[in-house]
């Protein structure tokens, strides 16, 4: 019997379907005319004027600076939940605890955006660059912790038994055991929150403060009255910056499973 | 053990904390803070601002009022200028969000046209806002595409052009088109005139392609689109920098609506001295050429009339004549009224 091709060709649709429009603004960055569209000729004067705009640059040391911090810190607090929420599995506050740890995957980010405005305005808490770290921190710690407790499901807990029976204390337990083994889950889930802070507007937009404009800021600020071609020249930098991140950091996870 | 562990975690942090308190203060000039729309001032005359005061601008962008409005609003401040749409100043006023304007500190204001102001201006007295630019919103078309234009809102009634038309997605605009061809001001407060417009604008519906608040641009560019509703300035961009003769702006007889957008300060500016003299620095005749000249809108100074360019000055889309004007209406602030609008407008939304 021959083998169907229905799903090749399902797959070669959703693909197309996933990837087409990135395809065509990829290809529109480097589109001539000022308004995308017609085809004017091949020209990299887009990405010409990126390299002019100083307040582009502004907005991309601000990311990678918010994206860096916020990934290095929930990187540790996350990996640090996930222990407490594995160890102590079935105790009902580390249940409970879970739930408080999933809910920011489920939250709307308007939601988690306007309550964090209100908590820091309340809390009189000037708006700046810190307040979006803080921000971006409290949604990628779920990522980081649950990419984390992935990889702790298949922990073998004896190795912790082993090295104390051998005299070991918690810190060369921490450094020597617990380190390596989930080392690439927690790069992996780095990354992760890494992209994620990289693309985020709604949270972002309401808990920055003046000065503080990000680079999907920026490209939202600018949708109404510059060139959508700067646009697209700026979007596909940052995709290509996503997708290699993405591509390492899956990477890591298949060489260690 | 445990101790040592918690130095290697708390060290990083402290570190990073450090950094970030360093990377804040680092520049020792007095910032000025201001919000506004994207590409909306001449980048020289910042310049000349940041170089005559030995200050740094500092400039965010917002896309719409509302946006920026939630954002202030909800108590992000910390801007000590922004740039609202003259409606939207208005109700920032009424809640009480902005400072009322010293006058002494703004010599300038001596120059800006009072003859616009009192005919157009919701703070005609310039108590709380200062206006910055002001424009129409009319017709953009694509000149060989339209056969027989003529410069009227009844150009949406034309089945020929079924589907390759937009109005915009704004419901004081276009229920506004609607209101000016039956007659009305586009300020009614009249139920009936209002669900008549409504009726208008669900017969225009069955021929355009969609309502389009930003896409229009690119879409009457790229052909997608023959007659597009928008806004001066966005269209006359698109003409100038796609080098495109054949597509036109114009104004529709039945009359139009004005818009203006000002420059206001919050009330918790950290620094109103330096945002005083902002307002004042962008009515300096020459300022306000240079931003008239980047933006293609009219700054309405009447020093700035006599130097601007000849080329713009006779552009009857940026200096609208007296034949035209005569119909246009500034979109007003109408309280609870407002309702009546939101009304028509869900139901002419809704219509299939």
């Amino acid at each position: 019997m021959r083998r169907s091709r229905i799903p090749f060709l399902t797959t070669l649709v959703v693909l197309a379907f996933f990837y087409l429009p990135i395809l065509i603004l990829a290809v529109q960055s480097f589109n001539h005319a000022k308004f995308g569209g017609r085809w004017r000729g091949f020209s990299l004067r887009w990405y010409e004027e990126l390299m002019r705009r100083e307040d582009i640059h502004r907005a991309a040391w601000n990311t990678l600076l918010v994206a860096t911090s916020s990934t290095l810190v929930s990187m540790l607090l996350g990996t640090l939940a996930a222990w407490v929420i594995y160890r102590h599995a079935r105790t009902r506050l580390q249940r409970f605890h879970f739930g408080l740890v999933y809910a920011p995957l489920v939250v709307p980010d308007i939601l988690m955006g306007m309550s964090l405005l209100l908590f820091f305005v309340n809390l009189t808490v000037p708006l700046s660059i810190v307040t979006i770290i803080i921000a971006h921190t409290t949604f990628c710690i779920s990522y980081v912790a649950f990419v984390v407790l992935g990889r702790l499901q298949d922990f073998d807990e004896a190795l912790i038994d082993a090295a104390q029976d051998l005299g070991a204390g918690w810190g060369s337990i921490v450094w020597r055991i617990l380190l390596p083994l989930l080392g690439p889950g927690m790069l992996a889930g780095g990354l992760l929150a890494f992209t994620l802070s990289i693309d985020d507007f709604v949270i972002t937009f309401l808990v920055s403060g003046p000065g503080d404009t990000t680079l999907p800021l920026k490209i939202y600020g600018m949708m109404r009255r510059s060139s959508p071609t700067v646009i697209n020249a700026l979007s596909v930098i940052m995709m290509t910056v996503t997708f290699t991140i993405v591509l390492i950091s899956q990477r890591i996870m298949l060489k260690k499973q | 053990m445990n101790k040592k562990l918690l130095l290697i975690l708390v060290l990083p942090l402290a570190a990073l904390a450090a950094l970030f308190t360093s990377a804040c203060r680092w520049q020792s000039r007095p910032a000025l803070y201001v919000y506004n729309w994207d590409a909306y001032m001449a980048p020289e005359a910042v310049k000349l601002f940041e170089k005559r005061f030995g200050c740094r601008v500092v400039l965010d962008t917002f896309d719409s009022n509302e946006a920026m409005y939630a954002k202030v609003k909800a108590g992000a401040g910390g801007y000590d200028v922004i740039f609202p749409s003259s409606y939207q100043a208005y109700i920032m006023h009424e809640e009480g969000m902005l400072l009322e304007l010293d006058h002494a500190l703004l010599p300038n204001l001596a120059s800006v046209d009072r003859e616009y102001l009192h005919r157009f201006g919701i703070d005609k007295g310039m108590a709380y806002s200062v206006p910055y630019m002001t424009g129409s919103t009319g017709i953009g078309y694509r000149e060989s595409a339209v056969e027989g234009f003529e410069p009227s809102w009844t150009v949406f009634d034309r089945a020929d052009l079924r589907g390759r038309m937009t109005l915009l997605n704004d419901m004081r605009e276009t229920l506004g088109a609607a209101l000016k061809l039956l007659g009305h001001s586009l300020n009614t407060r009249d139920e009936a005139q209002i669900n008549a417009a409504a009726d208008v604008v669900i017969r225009w519906k069955a021929n355009i392609a969609k309502f389009e608040n930003e896409g229009y641009k690119q879409g009457i560019a790229s052909r997608e689109f023959h007659v597009v509703h928008g806004y001066s300035g966005d269209i006359l961009q698109v003409i100038e920098e796609n080098d495109d003769p054949d597509i036109v702006y114009a104004l529709p007889v039945e009359g139009f609506s004005i818009w203006e957008d000002g420059m206001v300060i919050p009330v918790d500016a950290s620094n109103a001295g330096l945002a005083h003299a902002f307002i004042n620095f962008m009515h300096d005749p020459e300022v306000a050429v240079m931003n008239m000249e980047y933006n293609y809108y009219m700054c309405p100074n009447t020093a700035a009339y006599a130097l601007v360019d000849p080329e713009l000055k006779e552009d009857p889309n940026v200096f609208i004549p007296e034949a035209l004007r005569a119909k246009a209406e500034m979109i007003e602030p109408l309280g609870e009224d407002l309702q009546k609008y939101i009304r028509a407008w869900d139901r002419a939304k809704a219509e299939r």
